[in-house]
């Protein structure tokens, strides 16, 4: 009986994984192997499985890898995967320049001021991530509130709706909190008399800061960029909306492989490819996430 | 100490203190501190001299930890000032005084190796790379951790961590080391091997130890004075034998070890005797004070002693029958009922292996004490 | 899940046309049920949908889209659970070869003879027979522009060519009130090859290639490639010109109107020529609900319901016997009802095969980003 419980909770695991993991991951790999054609669904071929194993041999001779050679061919997809790299490695490098203050300044915070400002953080999600966006364009855009207010400086317009700075700009503020509270989560949990023992032995509050503080909130640093990197780099709505036509990342091929295209095997083709070159980091990310929680 | 008696007084050699001439290393000057009103550190004046092994013990929240965190800067006193050779060290930040402390969790950085650790108050101090390296391996050989600098702290036991936090605090070489409950963390074993090495380390190095414990067997075993804290306020300081024999109050007398109390009046003052007049009849002992005044007769179980035959002599003596006792190896003590109500310790030493009971429960005793074990107290 | 969503659905329109007051001209059964729409945003009257639901007792469910490419990619996914879509004329046939929309029970839909015969000429080569497709409104590309702004940037100038949007001289100096371009590639590669001279319907990849130098150079003036925002950017002053849709356009013109902000837009149809297009309302082959999809359809073709339609749309209409039932205003403007002379330069595009298409949009993808 007791033995029962164990082995379904260590299966529980495995089983989410495999359902909401390895299941699509596999369907995914099929569809970028398969070709396109004018039919429901829009792609060939189909499994066949009343056909017995004929079937299942029909089906495997008519996987193939001409989109991936596709892939290969055309530049505009490594293209593509650098500039999204780029963009998402500058949004977190941002992010942690950012919502490094935010998190210490939070977790020096008198303990119920911390919980009110941990809200505020996490308030804005309360919203539609969509209209958050959007208010940002009402911001950014050429006669809106930014240029209103810098009108009223008297300084000059600026116009960066629609380029790479308004991407970045809208990246930071949609993934801040994803940045700030694994950075707070360390921060907070920190032990004060680490810091005091610096000060104690000779540390002026700043040392103490660079040579305690710091080092220990690295696996916290390392867990937000990456978890903040990865989705960015997949990121499609904020460029579509915040970019121009020229901010080219990852999304927005796969959007158009998928719609303008409704090329469905090489939209799933350049989602396999991001996936594996992520998979890196993701592995990463699990490392450090186990250092953090240890 | 005036007008009390000294106990053991002659034998002792190092004694600063009683030194009129003497300068303190630390002064605490009427310090007070209080946190949102409540009051931690009330009134304190005190002082602490060069090689002294000085204890803070009191209960929990009776300020010791205060006390200690104001010396090494963490808190700033409401009034008063602290001393350290005579230098005001109020406007100091923490990491400016020579004063260093072992952390009650020793906080030690676990990003840090041991010999990083050792080091990190040196290189604060701007030592040179070669007398840091020759000064990490005089304090592992001194806390007996030869060949473990290049662990990380997580890869030590509880008492190699302890002494990692002791071996960081002293590298620097502070002119005072704060001890936060440093042996709290160890179990009762290690603890005590690790009290009298600490004595060791003391009286070699010859650095001024401030420790801060809850355990008073601790703070006895180890110091040359405690301070007895209550609610923010020092009650006595003393030698251990001056703490434990001829406590200030009934409280220092209840917290210092075992006690019985007798509560009565001051019925007659003969020299250094006094006699109680007190429920349980009159009793003698030795003290000052008023006749006619409230006053309470203290004296240690183990100086009561126990007797299966009436005693001849008539002072100090109570009859009972034994309610119940305790063996415990060396001593047995036994709680004995001398009227409804009232019950009374006495220790006996077993100084001979009687595996036969001489005494058992309901067995008639008789009590008594030499008026010079007890004392009197007023408050 | 979704019987007994269905079930739900019907049990709330069968309550609401207990409540409600009864149709007062239906003879015809209640149909009950849920109707699944999925059409273009901002392309129907609300008001029509409630006036629907009271006369047949039919509850609504109204989904938008913005693009033909996310229409066909849901509908080609099968089980959408919609009873009626609504793509346009070039995309019928795709639709119709992968058998992803069912032939009409032309039984149910009394109107149908009302429609203009122009238009179902034009609808002839994409649904042989008027077999699977009744049209609603139709369009033309066209410049929508910001009066005032582009007369003061091109004093002299009239906006009647697609030299205004094409020649990098024009736009230099229309740079700094803000140009938008449809990102709709079939549609933009159309105009340019027209305004090319040439076959806005070419297979020939050196006319894409000209099509591709000749957007290529235009596109350092484009603020942004985007084939809604421009009605709220234009409407608000934020832009000055838009390559967009005529009904879109005019919409941006009404909506800076009711704001009294001073924007006056207008619109034109170059004289090079445009494309013109229809959108038809289908009914997926797998349409939960088809019968109430052709009671829609059914009235839709009634005239004063679709002249109401169009006063809102500001969009043309294919029911002949409407138009008189419009607004004057709109039925009198050739940008919404085009004159025969207009008509005349007027072209549909034609669908493309797979390869052509995939060509068009990595040309198209070049424009946009720069590679």
């Amino acid at each position: 009986m007791r033995r029962g419980r164990v082995g379904l909770a260590a299966i529980l695991p495995f089983l989410w994984l495999a359902l909401f993991f390895a299941f699509p991951f596999l369907l995914v790999t099929k569809l970028s192997l398969s070709h396109t054609v004018l039919a429901i669904p829009p792609y060939a071929p189909q499994l066949d499985l009343s056909q017995g194993l004929a079937g299942l041999k029909v089906f495997l001779d008519g996987l193939d890898t001409t989109t991936y050679a596709r892939l290969a061919q055309d530049r505009l997809y490594l293209d593509a995967y650098l500039s999204s790299l780029r963009i998402a490695a500058m949004a977190a490098v941002l992010l942690l320049l950012i919502g490094y203050p935010i998190a210490y300044g939070i977790s020096r915070c008198p303990p119920g001021l911390r919980l009110a400002l941990v809200m505020a953080v996490i308030l804005p999600f309360w919203t539609s991530f969509l209209i958050r966006i959007y208010a940002w364009i009402a911001i950014l855009k050429p006669a809106g509130i930014l240029n209103a207010a810098l009108a009223g400086l008297g300084l000059p317009p600026v116009d960066i709706l629609n380029t790479e700075t308004a991407v970045l700009l809208g990246l930071v503020y949609a993934y801040l909190p994803f940045m700030v509270l694994p950075l707070y989560a360390v921060l907070d949990r920190q032990d004060e008399s680490l810091i005091e023992a610096a000060q104690d032995l000779g540390a002026t509050p700043l040392a103490a800061f660079w040579r305690v503080t710091f080092p220990l909130s690295l696996p916290g640093a390392a867990a937000g960029a990456l978890l903040c990197f990865i989705p960015m780099a997949g990121e499609f709505v904020i460029p579509d909306l915040l970019g121009g036509s020229e901010t080219l990342m990852l999304g927005r091929v796969i959007w158009t492989e998928f719609f303008a295209n409704r090329d469905w095997p090489a939209a799933s083709a350049v989602a396999i490819v991001l996936l594996a070159t992520l998979a890196v980091p993701i592995l990463l990310f699990e490392r450090e996430q186990g250092k953090v929680l240890s | 100490m005036s007008g009390r008696p000294q106990i053991g007084g002659a034998r002792q050699t190092f004694a600063p203190w009683d030194d009129p001439a003497a300068r303190p290393l630390v002064r605490f000057e009427g310090v007070s501190k209080g946190f949102d009103g409540a009051v931690a550190v009330d009134d304190v004046s005190l002082s602490i001299y060069e090689r002294e092994f000085f204890a803070l013990l009191g209960p929990s929240g009776c300020g010791k930890t205060t006390l200690m965190r104001l010396l090494a800067g963490f808190e700033t006193p409401d009034a008063g000032r602290i001393l350290l050779e005579g230098r005001d060290l109020g406007p100091e930040p923490p990491h400016r005084r020579p004063v260093h402390m072992m952390f009650q969790a020793y906080a030690l950085f676990p990003h840090l190796s041991v010999a990083e650790n050792i080091a990190f108050g040196l290189k604060r101090q701007g030592v040179a790379r070669a007398e840091i390296a020759a000064r990490i391996e005089e304090m592992l050989a001194l806390v007996k951790l030869e060949g473990l600098g290049r662990r990380r702290p997580d890869q030590l036991s509880g008492g190699q961590r302890q002494r990692v936090a002791l071996a960081r605090a002293l590298a620097p070489r502070p002119r005072i080391l704060l001890l936060d409950e440093p042996m709290a963390a160890l179990d009762k074993k290690l603890r005590e091997e690790t009290q009298f090495e600490l004595m060791a380390l003391q009286q070699t190095l010859g650095t001024t130890f401030m420790i801060v414990t809850h355990d008073q067997d601790e703070a006895m075993v180890v110091a040359d004075r405690i301070a007895v804290m209550r609610e923010g306020r020092i009650v006595q300081v003393g030698r251990p034998v001056e703490i434990y024999e001829a406590p200030a109050d009934r409280y220092v007398a209840g917290f210092v070890g075992d006690v019985n109390l007798f509560e009565g009046r001051i019925a007659a003052c003969e020299g250094p005797l006094i006699r109680l007049a007190t429920d349980d009849g009159a009793l003698d002992a030795e003290g000052a004070g008023v006749v006619g005044d409230a006053a309470w007769l203290a004296v240690r179980p183990e100086k009561v002693a126990v007797h299966t035959e009436p005693p001849a002599d008539g002072r100090n003596r109570l009859a009972g029958t034994v309610l119940d006792y305790g063996y415990l190896g060396d001593w047995t003590t036994y709680l004995v009922e001398t009227r409804p109500g009232r019950t009374i310790r006495a220790a006996r030493a077993n100084a001979t292996r009687t595996l036969l009971r001489p005494l058992g429960c309901g067995d008639p005793v008789w009590l008594t004490f030499a008026p010079s074990s007890a004392v009197v107290l007023t408050k | 899940m979704r019987g007994w969503l269905k079930a739900l659905g019907f049990a709330a329109a069968v309550t609401l046309a207990a409540c409600g007051p009864k149709a007062p001209e239906d003879s015809a059964p209640q149909a009950g049920g849920t109707l699944r729409i999925y059409n273009w945003s901002d392309y129907i009257d609300p008001a029509l949908l409630a006036q629907f639901t009271k006369e047949t007792g039919i509850k609504v469910t109204y989904d938008t889209f913005d693009s033909n490419e996310v229409l066909e990619t849901k509908v080609l996914q099968g089980n959408t659970g919609y009873d009626l879509v609504v793509p346009s004329n070039h995309n019928v046939p795709r639709y119709i070869t992968a058998g992803a929309i069912a032939p009409l029970d032309k039984s149910q839909l009394p109107g149908l003879d009302k429609l203009s015969s122009a238009t179902m000429l034009h609808m002839a080569p994409f649904d042989p027979g008027a077999k699977y497709a009744v049209p609603y409104m139709q369009g033309t590309i066209g410049i929508g522009y910001n009066e005032d702004a582009v007369a003061k940037r091109l004093p002299g100038v009239k906006v009647d060519s697609w030299a205004v949007v094409f020649d990098p001289a024009n736009l230099a100096k229309l740079k700094d009130c803000g140009v938008y371009f449809l990102d709709a590639s079939e549609d933009m590669y159309a105009v340019a090859l027209n305004y090319l001279g040439k076959d806005p319907n070419s297979k020939l990849a050196a006319d894409y290639k000209a099509a591709t130098a000749l957007l290529m150079k235009a596109r350092p003036y484009v603020r942004k490639f985007h084939s809604s925002e421009y009605i709220e950017a234009l409407a608000n002053g934020d832009i000055c010109v838009a390559v967009g849709y005529s009904g879109d356009v005019l919409q941006a013109r009404s909506r800076a109107a009711e704001a009294k902000n001073k924007v006056k837009i207008a619109y034109a149809v170059p004289k090079e020529g445009s494309q013109v297009w229809f959108d038809v309302f289908t009914i997926p082959r797998d349409a939960p609900n088809p019968t109430a999809a052709h009671r829609f359809m059914a009235f839709m073709l009634r005239p004063e319901i679709i002249a109401k339609a169009s006063n809102f749309t500001e969009y043309a209409n294919a029911n002949a016997a409407a138009t008189a039932l419009v607004d004057e205003a709109l039925r009198n403007d050739p940008n919404v009802y085009p004159t025969r002379e207009l008509s005349d330069r007027l072209f549909v595009t034609t669908t493309k095969d797979q390869a052509l298409l995939r060509d068009v949009n990595r040309q198209w993808t070049k424009v946009l980003t720069g590679r």
